[in-house]
C-alpha cells in the first residue's frame, strides 16, 4: 500500500501515449497495473510518471485474419481474450489465460502487461514463444516488429525501449499447442512452466520460470525422450527459491515439456 | 475418485447423536447468527474503519537486519516534512517506559524487551523508529528519511544452532540463547523402556513456523486524554486483559488509564495478543504528540514481525512398544523456537503439557523442554498453541511406529486411544480428560471417506499413475486453561485459575442487554449468548441484544478476559449463564410483590414473568423494567433487586503441584479425529486431497451450524500448513515468505470436498455441558502428513519428518526416502 | 496534449451518489474509498493484491481496488457492498450468506459478496466450479470456503 508520490496522465491516443513517454523521461506506462502497481506499493518501482493506456481503444481488440493470423492488442485483458470467439481460432490462449490469478486479476491484466513486465513467473512469455507470435513495438520513428526470441532480454527486460509501447501481439494460426505447469495451489503462481506448439510439423517448446528469458527448445520430435533429452542438452540452472531448489525445478522443466509436447502432438494430430 | 461435493458429503455425514442437554429450546439450534447483519452490508466497525479529529497515521522504521547494533538514528529530516508530527525512538522508549514484564524464569527473565528496539535490532522488520504524519503515505514518506545506521551482527536462524559455543547471542543480559528449560517426567519411564519388546527412534521430528494470518492485520487507534491522565485504544487485540498486565507496569499507570474498545475484529486467531509493544508506541505518541494515533499494519509488516507460530524440532525421541503395538511411553527432547522476543513465550513450554499423552494410554513420559531464541520474529499463540505442535509429535510417534512395525495405523490408534469408559481420564500428569470416544469418532471418519474401498480405489489410482495416501489425524482441543500452570515455567507467577464476567440487565423499556467480557472474532458469541439468555429468560432470541464487541469500561471485564485458547462456550457462556439466572431469579422476586404470588409460583415465559397456573396474571418485562428503574416508590424497603445482574464464572481448578508439574491444566477436552485421502503425482510431487472427513467432539454444541463453521475453519487452515503455508528464512535471517504472494493461503479451488461428522460426549465439569472447540486441535495438518506417507510406502518408504510438506518435498522424498529412512531405527529391546 | 500532474479533480458514482474529489495520483482507488468517501465496507487484507477484500465492481467489472489508482476511477460508476442490500433489506445472496453460515469475522465477506454478485450477474446458474473459480481471489480464513460455496449455489437458479 502507500505508494511513493507519482505524476498521471491518460493520453487519449496511443501517438500521444507515445509522446508523453518521450517527453517525460521516468515516465512509465500503465497497463492492468496488476503487476506494476502492486511493485510501486512495495516501494520496489517509483515511476515519476504513468501514462495510463487504459481506454485507449486502438491498442484493444482480438482480430481473426481469414489465413487463421490472431492479432491481438496489447491492452485486451485475459478476460476478454478467454471470452472471445475469434481467439479460440488458438485454443491454448484462452485456456491459459483462464489459469492467470483470479477474476478480478484477468479483468484488468492485460496480455501486453504480461509480456512486457517477463516476470519469469508469468504464463504468456514461454507461450508467446512456443507459438512463435511476433510483438509490434511502436515508437516515435514508427513500428518494428520481433520475434518473441528478440524479444524477451531478460528479467523485466524485453524489446520495448524507453518512449515505445507494445502495441499488439500477432500469432500464426494452428492448433497443436500444449501447456504445462506447477502452481503454489491450483491456478496459482507458477513454480515452473512449460509451453508447447508443433507448426509444420516442427515442435518449438517454451520453458518457463528455469531462466530470465523463456528458453527456447526444439526437440527432434514430441516423443518424451526426444524432449527430455532437449532439456537436458540445454544445460538448464534454474535459480532456486523458497518454492523450488535449483534441481527440483530443473526436474519439472523436463517433466512439464514432456507433458506439454505431448498435449501439443495430440492436438496437432487431432 | 470421489467428486461428491461439500453438500452431499456432509448430507451423507452420520447424523450427529443428540444427548440431554442441561438446556431445551434455543440452544442446540442452529440460529443464524446475530453478527451477520451488519457484516454482510459492510456495516462492520473495524479499528482501521474508525476516524478522528487530526488523527496522524503511524509508520515504523523497521530493520533490514536480522542482528545488528544500532549505532545511530537521525529523525531530524523526516520531522522536517511540512505535515509530519513528530517521531519516537527507541531511545526515548526507554527512558518513558518499563521493560515488559517477563513471564519466564531466568535465563529468559533477564531479557530487556522494549516497545522498540533499544541500541540493537533482532530481526527483520523490528520496529526501530514510529513516524506519525498527517495522511498515511506521507507517514512512510517521512520513514524513509529517517537514518538509522547498522553494525551488522552474524544472526542464529537454526535453532539447531543457536546454544553452540559460538552462537551469536541476541540477549547479553540472558547469557546465552538459553530462554527456558525444564525436564518434565511422569510415570516410570525406565521401567517401561525395561518392558518393550520393541524400542523406535526417532532421530529428529520438525513442526514448522506458520501463522494462521487473519485477514485484518493488527489496527489501533489511541487517544490520550490528557486531563484524566487515559488512554481510549481502539484496537483489534484479542486479549486486552493479558495485553493491559504487560502495559500499565511498562507505561507504569494503573491498569484502569488504560480503556480498550473493540467491536468487530477481522480475525485473529491467537496471533493479535500480543501487540502490546506497537500499543505502546501508539499511547507514546498519544500522549506526545497530543493527537489521536492510528495504526494499521500491512500484510508485510505483519508477517515480518507478528506472531509466529512456534517452531519446534523433536530430538531423540524414543518409543517403547510391545509387539502387538501397545505402546508403554516415550522420551524426547523439544526444541522450541521462539525468535526474538518473549512476547507470552515461554508459556508454550508447558501449554504442551495439557494434552501430554495426546489421545493414548502410555503413562510413562519425559520429555525434555528448551526454548531459545534466534534472529525471527517473535512467536506468539497462533490457534492451537503449543498443544499443535505436540499432538503433531504424537501423532507422528504413531503412525512412525506403525508404519516401521508393520502394523495397521488404524489398530494402533484403537488399541491405545483412551476408552470411553475410561472417562473421565486422568493423565499421567494429572489433567483430567473429561469426556469422549476416540475410538467411535475414527469409526465414523473412516465410513466418512470410504475406508472399506480404499484399496480398491489405491489400485484405481495407480492405474492412472498416482499413489493414493490415506492419513488420519487424532487430537485433542484442551479448552479453559488453569492460568496456575505459568508456575510450572516460574514458579513466582501469582496466576491460577481463570475467570470470565458477563453482565445481563433488563432496562427501562424491557429491552434484554448482554455484555460480554470477550473480545470476538468470528466466533459468534452475540448469537449463542442470546440462545442461552432467551432459553433462561423464556423469550425468544430475538428480543436479546447482545452488545456486540468489548469495552474494558463496562463492567464485564475480568483479568482473563478474551478471546482466546477455546473457552467461550465454557467461560462466557457460563458467565452468560450465571447472569441470566440472576436477573431470572430477580424478575421472580418482582413478579412476586407485584403479582402477589410466592415465587415457587412463578414462571418465565413469552417476555413475561407470570402466575404458572394462571398465565393471565403476568408482568411483561417491559413493565419489570419500568418499575424498577423508573417508577419504584412504594415497593418494599428489604426488595434487593437491581435487575442489572453481573456474573463472574470461575471455573473448578486447584493450583498444579510445581514440584511433580502436575495438576489439571485445562477444564475440557474436545477431540477431533480428522481423515485425508490424498493422491500425489510421483512424478512432480504435487498432490491434491481428494477426500477429507472431519470429526469433531466438543461436548455439547449450543449451536451446530456456528460449531460446524468452526471444525470447517480450522480444517482449511490445516491443510493450508500442511501443504502451502511456512515462515521460512534465509540464513541472514530474511523472510522468503513476507507476504500472500509467496506465502499461499488456500482458496476456493484448493478446498478439497469436506464430509464432517460430529459425536456429543457432554463435559460433566461445565454448566452447559460445553467444551471449548475453537482451535480444533491441527487434526489435519497430522492427517496430510500420514497420508503422505502412506501414499510413498512402497515406494522408497520415506518417513515423513517434517509438518509442512509442499510438492518439493514430497519429490524430494521420493528422491531421497534414505535421508528420511536413516532417521528412523527399530531395536529390540 | 494531456497534462501530467500529480493530482487530478475526480467525478465518480459509488451505489449510485455521485462525488467531485482532488485526489492525489498515488491513491489507491481502495484507499479512496475507505478514507475520503468513508465507505469503509470494502477492506484491505494484504498489500500485494492477492486477497481480494477490496473488491468492487467498477463499470461492470469486477476489480480489486488496491490495484488501481484512484484517478483511473475518474468518470466511471461504483459498486460496492453498501450497495447491496435494498432500502435496508438484505438482497438474496447476503441473506444467503447469513443462513449458510458462509461468514466468520466478516472481513472478507465484502469482496466476497461482490465477487459472487459479479458472477451470478454473468452466470445466473454457475456449476460448483464455476463459483470456485471465481471466487478464487478473494482470501477467507475462517471458513475453508465450503459455506461460502453453499451460499452462492443456493441462489443460483
Amino acid at each position: 500500500m502507500l505508494l511513493r508520490e507519482v505524476e498521471y496522465v491518460k493520453p487519449s491516443s496511443v501517438a500521444e501515449a507515445i509522446e508523453l513517454l518521450v517527453e517525460n523521461e521516468g515516465a512509465r506506462a500503465l497497463a492492468g497495473g496488476q503487476t506494476l502497481i502492486n511493485v510501486m506499493k512495495a516501494r520496489a518501482a517509483s515511476p515519476d510518471a504513468l501514462v495510463d493506456l487504459n481506454g485507449l481503444e486502438e491498442l484493444k481488440g482480438i482480430d481473426l485474419a481469414p489465413d487463421g493470423t490472431l492479432t491481438i492488442g496489447a491492452m485486451t485483458t485475459y478476460s476478454e481474450i478467454v471470452a472471445s470467439a475469434e481467439a479460440k481460432a488458438r485454443p491454448i490462449l484462452g485456456e491459459v489465460c483462464a489459469q492467470i490469478a483470479d477474476v478480478q486479476v484477468r479483468n484488468r491484466g492485460t496480455i501486453g502487461g504480461n509480456i512486457c513486465s517477463n516476470d519469469p513467473t508469468n504464463h504468456l512469455p514461454p507461450l508467446v514463444t512456443a507459438v512463435g507470435a511476433r510483438m509490434t513495438i511502436l515508437g516515435r520513428d514508427g513500428e518494428r516488429v520481433v520475434s518473441a526470441e528478440e524479444f524477451f532480454l531478460g528479467v523485466y527486460m524485453t524489446a520495448v525501449g524507453p518512449g515505445e509501447l507494445l502495441t499488439r501481439v500477432t500469432i500464426p494460426a494452428g492448433k497443436g499447442d500444449g501447456f504445462a505447469a506447477v502452481t503454489l495451489g491450483v491456478d496459482g503462481t507458477c513454480i515452473a512452466n512449460a509451453a508447447a506448439s508443433i507448426q509444420d510439423g516442427s515442435l518449438r517448446v517454451a520453458l518457463g520460470c528455469v531462466d530470465a528469458v523463456p528458453v527456447l527448445l526444439r526437440p527432434e520430435s514430441a516423443d518424451a525422450d526426444a524432449v527430455r533429452e532437449a532439456v537436458r542438452a540445454a544445460g538448464l540452472e534454474p535459480p532456486s527459491d523458497v518454492h523450488a531448489s535449483s534441481e527440483y525445478r530443473r526436474h519439472l522443466a523436463e517433466v512439464l515439456a514432456v507433458r506439454a509436447a505431448a498435449q501439443a502432438a495430440e492436438r496437432a494430430g487431432g | 475418485m470421489s467428486v461428491e461435493t461439500a453438500s452431499e458429503a456432509r448430507a451423507s455425514a452420520v447424523a450427529p447423536e443428540r444427548v440431554e442437554a442441561p438446556l431445551k429450546g434455543w440452544a442446540g439450534q442452529s440460529v443464524p447468527r446475530k453478527e451477520d447483519k451488519r457484516l454482510v452490508q459492510g456495516e462492520g466497525l473495524f479499528v482501521d474503519d474508525i476516524k478522528r479529529h487530526g488523527m496522524g497515521y503511524l509508520h515504523f522504521v523497521r530493520s533490514p537486519y536480522a542482528h545488528a547494533h544500532i549505532t545511530r538514528i537521525d529523525v531530524s529530516a523526516a520531522e522536517a516534512i511540512p505535515g509530519v508530527y513528530g517521531t519516537l525512538t527507541g531511545e526515548e522508549v526507554a527512558a518513558l517506559t518499563d521493560p515488559f514484564f517477563q513471564i519466564s524464569s531466568p535465563p529468559g527473565a533477564h531479557v530487556k524487551d522494549y516497545a522498540l528496539a533499544v541500541g540493537k535490532v533482532r530481526y527483520v522488520g523490528e520496529p526501530v523508529v514510529a513516524v506519525v504524519a498527517e495522511t498515511r503515505e506521507l507517514a512512510r514518506d517521512a520513514s524513509e528519511l529517517v537514518e538509522v545506521e547498522y553494525e551488522p551482527l552474524p544472526p542464529v536462524v537454526d535453532a539447531r544452532r543457536a546454544l553452540d559455543e559460538d552462537a551469536p547471542v541476541l540477549h547479553e543480559e540472558a547469557g546465552s540463547n538459553l530462554m527456558w528449560t525444564g525436564v518434565y517426567e511422569w510415570g516410570d519411564v525406565e521401567q517401561a523402556f525395561a518392558e518393550a519388546d520393541r524400542i523406535v527412534t526417532i532421530k529428529e521430528l520438525h513442526f514448522h513456523r506458520f501463522n494462521s494470518t487473519p485477514l485484518e492485520c493488527d489496527a489501533a487507534l489511541v487517544e490520550y486524554n490528557r486531563g484524566v491522565g487515559q488512554w481510549t485504544i481502539y484496537t483489534n487485540n484479542q486479549f486486552p486483559g493479558f495485553a493491559a498486565i504487560m502495559m500499565g507496569p511498562a507505561l507504569r499507570v494503573g491498569l484502569d488509564k488504560l480503556r480498550f474498545v473493540t467491536q468487530d475484529i477481522g480475525g485473529g486467531f491467537g496471533n493479535k495478543i500480543t501487540s502490546h509493544p506497537q500499543l505502546v508506541v501508539c499511547c507514546l505518541l498519544a500522549r506526545k504528540l497530543n493527537r489521536p494515533i492510528q495504526w494499521t499494519e500491512w500484510r508485510t509488516d505483519f508477517h515480518m514481525s507478528m506472531s509466529h507460530g512456534n517452531e519446534r524440532w523433536f530430538h531423540d525421541t524414543e518409543v517403547a512398544v510391545k509387539e502387538d503395538g501397545t505402546l508403554l511411553g516415550f522420551r524426547t527432547k523439544a526444541l522450541d523456537d521462539a525468535g526474538a522476543w518473549l512476547r507470552y513465550e515461554p508459556l508454550g513450554g508447558v501449554i504442551w503439557a495439557q494434552v501430554t499423552p495426546g489421545m493414548y494410554r502410555w503413562r510413562n513420559i519425559r520429555l525434555e523442554f528448551t526454548q531459545v531464541a534466534t534472529n525471527k520474529a517473535p512467536v506468539s499463540p497462533n490457534r492451537g498453541y503449543s498443544r499443535m505442535q505436540h499432538l503433531w509429535f504424537t501423532e507422528r510417534v504413531i503412525d512412525i511406529v506403525a508404519h516401521e512395525l508393520g502394523l495397521d495405523p488404524v489398530e494402533v490408534r484403537k488399541r491405545n486411544y483412551i476408552r470411553a469408559e475410561e472417562m473421565p481420564y486422568e493423565t499421567p500428569n494429572g489433567c483430567v480428560y473429561d469426556s469422549g470416544d476416540y475410538a467411535r469418532m475414527l469409526d465414523l471418519a473412516l465410513e466418512l471417506v470410504g475406508y472399506d474401498r480404499i484399496e480398491e480405489r489405491r489400485a484405481e489410482a495407480a492405474s492412472r499413475g498416482k499413489l493414493l495416501g490415506v492419513g488420519i489425524g487424532s487430537t485433542l482441543d484442551s479448552g479453559t486453561n488453569n492460568f496456575g500452570q505459568s508456575r510450572l515455567i516460574n514458579p513466582e507467577l501469582q496466576f491460577s485459575g481463570n475467570n470470565e464476567v458477563a453482565t445481563v440487565k433488563l432496562d427501562i423499556f424491557g429491552e434484554i442487554v448482554v455484555t460480554l467480557g470477550t473480545t470476538p472474532q468470528g466466533q459468534g458469541h452475540e448469537t449463542t449468548a442470546a440462545q442461552v439468555v432467551a432459553d433462561i429468560l423464556g423469550c425468544s432470541v430475538d428480543d436479546v441484544h447482545v452488545r456486540a464487541g468489548h469495552d474494558s469500561y463496562w463492567n464485564s471485564h475480568a483479568g482473563f478476559s478474551g478471546t482466546y485458547a477455546s473457552q467461550f462456550a465454557v467461560t462466557g457462556l457460563s458467565a452468560v449463564k450465571g447472569a441470566t439466572e440472576m436477573l431470572a431469579a430477580e424478575i421472580k422476586k418482582l413478579g412476586s410483590v407485584i403479582l402477589g404470588a410466592p415465587e415457587e409460583a412463578l414462571e418465565l415465559a413469552d417476555g413475561t414473568v407470570r402466575v404458572k397456573d394462571n398465565p393471565e396474571a403476568a408482568l411483561p418485562f417491559m413493565a419489570c423494567g419500568a418499575i424498577i428503574n423508573a417508577n419504584n416508590a412504594g415497593l418494599p424497603e428489604d426488595l434487593d433487586v437491581t435487575l442489572n445482574c453481573r456474573y463472574v464464572y470461575r471455573p473448578p481448578f486447584q493450583p498444579p503441584d510445581v514440584e511433580r508439574k502436575y495438576g489439571n491444566l485445562t477444564l475440557t477436552y474436545a477431540a477431533q479425529v480428522h481423515v485425508a485421502v490424498i493422491e500425489v503425482d510421483p512424478e512432480t510431487g504435487y498432490y491434491e486431497i481428494v477426500d477429507y472427513a472431519a470429526v469433531d467432539d466438543c461436548g455439547v454444541r449450543i449451536n451446530p451450524q456456528i460449531v460446524e463453521g468452526q471444525v470447517m475453519g480450522a480444517t482449511a487452515q490445516a491443510i493450508g500448513a500442511a501443504m502451502h503455508e511456512a515462515f521460512e528464512y534465509d540464513e541472514e535471517g530474511n523472510l522468503l515468505t513476507p507476504n500472500f504472494y509467496d506465502y499461499h493461503v488456500p482458496h476456493a479451488l484448493d478446498m478439497p470436498p469436506l464430509a464432517t461428522g460430529a459425536i456429543e460426549s457432554p463435559s460433566p465439569f461445565t454448566p452447559l455441558g460445553t467444551k471449548g472447540m475453537g482451535e480444533g486441535g491441527g487434526a489435519g495438518i497430522h492427517a496430510i502428513c500420514a497420508a503422505v506417507q502412506d501414499a510413498l510406502r512402497g515406494h522408497g518408504d520415506a518417513i515423513v519428518w517434517d509438518s509442512h510438506n509442499p510438492y518439493r518435498r514430497v519429490w524430494e522424498m521420493l528422491q531421497h526416502p534414505e535421508r528420511t529412512r536413516e532417521l528412523v531405527e527399530v531395536k529390540a529391546a | 496534449m494531456a497534462t501530467v500532474a500529480s493530482s487530478k479533480s475526480i467525478t465518480v458514482t459509488v451505489n449510485g451518489t455521485t462525488y467531485e474529489r482532488e485526489v492525489p495520483a498515488r491513491k489507491l482507488l481502495i484507499h479512496f474509498l475507505r478514507d475520503d468517501l468513508d465507505l469503509t465496507g470494502s477492506h484491505i487484507g494484504c498489500d500485494t493484491g492477492n486477497c481480494g477484500a477490496c473488491s468492487v465492481i467498477v463499470d461492470g467489472t469486477l476489480v480489486k481496488s488496491c490495484m488501481m489508482l484512484a484517478v483511473q476511477a475518474d468518470g466511471a460508476t461504483i459498486e460496492t457492498v453498501e450497495g447491496l442490500a435494498e432500502d435496508g433489506e438484505l438482497n438474496e445472496l447476503q441473506r444467503s450468506f447469513n443462513e449458510h453460515h458462509a461468514l466468520q469475522c466478516g472481513y472478507c465477506t465484502p469482496g466476497m459478496l461482490m465477487s459472487a454478485t459479479a458472477l451470478l450477474r454473468a452466470n445466473p446458474s454457475p456449476s460448483e466450479q464455476e463459483i470456485r473459480k471465481a471466487l478464487q481471489g478473494n482470501i477467507c480464513r475462517c471458513t475453508g470456503y465450503w459455506n461460502i460455496i453453499e451460499a452462492v449455489k443456493a441462489v443460483a437458479k
